[in-house]
């Protein structure tokens, strides 16, 4: 149960902005944009991952680029525990920021898209945001099986960062997008699918060899007309079994009465 | 004839009380555009209470509606007399139900995971009860407004308490947010405790097992308000 409180119960009560100052600009991640860590891993992220991968050679060389010393390495590390056989902590913490960022990007990018287009515009379709999610990885994606690793090695970084940023991902593709949102079970069930489908898309992404990976995006759109398409499957069913159960006790008293 | 308010349209207009509430907001944010800066962020102990305050609520008026579903689909017939009662308290807590369901969207609050155990638990208390005689019905209605009373004052309490913010301009006060939820709460809490009068006004007190039936649906809806905070 504390597992799975601690993955679903991250996502906390939003004030609203009018009225409350936003506590962070990334909010998981410590540090906001002006910070020496986000410089760097920034820096990183957009310089040296595609060539190098996510490792730690890419973080030193883009420490030598902004002439910092190799000590802000463990630096950026410290929010990570130690691990001695698998990943390096900074490294983790390159990944979360990529994570997180890219989030952050895609409705950063709806945002300033919506503030000219107000009242016009119609909302954004969740598969839009989906696709620009994915458009997001297309620098990296040679690396994706490399990173996909990373994330889902079991461990502390699994539980507390990977699981809980991909269930921020979906979350917020479904709150900004038109997606109508539930009350009940389903809010669960509909994270969950489109989580799934966002992994199995980034899987497909990672070996896929196309010219622009436009068999990724095809393969993307299709599991998520599955996943709606099994939502619609699951209510139809209920409404219809509710409504027959409803009908045949009225049926068994109507019965009753007349006898 | 029970899908009609379980359906998930607003189809009873509220819309006086709607208007009242969006006017109030909008007069708000103008006076904080004008008078001073924003509140301070809430603090983490303070946003969690929130989340588990809509959840629990929403929960709660999530099984209120459907205990009055039962109630409705059993005694609606049988007891003409009890029909509008009933359709009365029933609408307002589909009312409850839909005003908590859009504060979760609105605030991304996770809903419980428990929902379907609630549904089905909620109708089949109120079925149940109003199967052994009316007047069980309203028993089990006076246990359940009785906690749901005492778990709003609760809840008011702790929003009067805890949540003075200060402006970035140095004033005291509550923002309109809080202000808001505690109107909404209040007003809630009035119309469950109205319910308990009327269960008590149609012979709650002369259902057979009395003490049996309300301590232990007490006993029930402690356990499951303490539950659904949590999970």
């Amino acid at each position: 149960m504390r597992f799975l409180k601690r993955l679903a119960g991250h996502r906390l009560y939003h004030p609203n902005a009018l009225e409350h100052e936003a506590k962070h600009a990334f909010a998981p991640l410590a540090y906001g944009p002006n910070s020496l860590q986000y410089k760097v891993l920034n820096h990183t992220l957009e310089k040296h991952v595609p060539s190098y991968g996510f490792n730690e050679r890419a973080l030193v060389a883009s420490l030598n680029d902004l002439g910092l010393g190799s000590s802000v390495l463990s630096a950026i590390g410290a929010d990570n525990s130690p691990s001695f056989l698998n990943v390096p902590p900074s490294v983790l913490e390159l990944a979360k920021f990529h994570l997180v960022t890219k989030r952050y990007a895609i409705t950063k990018e709806l945002n300033s898209a919506t503030a000219s287009l107000e009242a016009t515009q119609s909302p954004t379709s969740l598969g839009t945001l989906f696709q620009r999610r994915l458009e997001l990885n297309k620098p990296v994606a040679s690396h994706l099986s490399q990173l996909l690793a990373i994330l889902s090695m079991p461990g502390e970084f699994l539980v507390k960062s990977a699981l809980p940023e991909l269930h921020r991902l979906s979350d917020d593709m479904i709150y900004f997008s038109s997606e109508a949102d539930s009350h009940d079970f389903a809010w669960y069930s509909k994270r969950v699918a489109i989580s799934c489908a966002f992994v199995s898309s980034e899987l497909f992404m990672a070996q896929d060899k196309s010219p622009n990976f436009a068999q990724t995006f095809e393969f993307a759109a299709e599991k998520l007309h599955h996943v709606t398409k099994l939502g619609q499957y699951y209510t139809n069913t209920e409404e219809y079994m509710w409504y027959t159960l409803l009908m045949s006790i009225n049926l068994a008293k109507s019965q009753l009465t007349r006898s | 004839m029970l899908s009609r308010p379980l359906a998930k349209s607003l189809r009873r207009s509220f819309s006086s009380l709607q208007n009242v509430q969006k006017a109030a907001q909008t007069s708000s944010i103008e006076n904080l555009k004008t008078d001073h800066g924003k509140y301070k962020a809430l603090s983490r102990a303070q946003v969690a209470y929130l989340d588990r305050a809509i959840r629990v609520d929403q929960a709660g008026e999530l099984g209120a509606n459907y205990i009055y579903a039962g109630q409705y689909f059993v005694l609606a017939n049988k007891y003409p007399h009890l029909k509008p009662v009933l359709q009365h308290m029933w609408d307002q807590e589909v009312h409850h139900h839909n005003t908590f369901n859009e504060l979760q969207i609105q605030r991304r609050v996770r809903p419980s995971l428990l929902t379907p155990l609630w549904k089905l638990g909620a109708f089949a208390m109120g079925s149940g009860t109003a199967l052994i005689s009316p007047e069980a019905a309203m028993a089990c209605t006076e246990a359940v407004e009785t906690v749901i009373g005492g778990h709003y004052n609760d809840q008011l309490r702790c929003l009067n308490n805890q949540y003075e913010m200060e402006t970035t301009s140095g004033k005291q006060g509550q923002s309109q947010e809080i202000k808001d939820l505690t109107s909404t709460i209040k007003q809630f809490r009035d119309e469950e405790l109205e319910h308990l009068d009327t269960a008590v006004e149609h012979d709650s007190h002369k259902a057979v097992p009395y003490k049996v039936l309300t301590e232990g649906i007490k006993l029930v809806c402690k356990t499951a308000v303490w539950t659904a905070e949590r999970i």
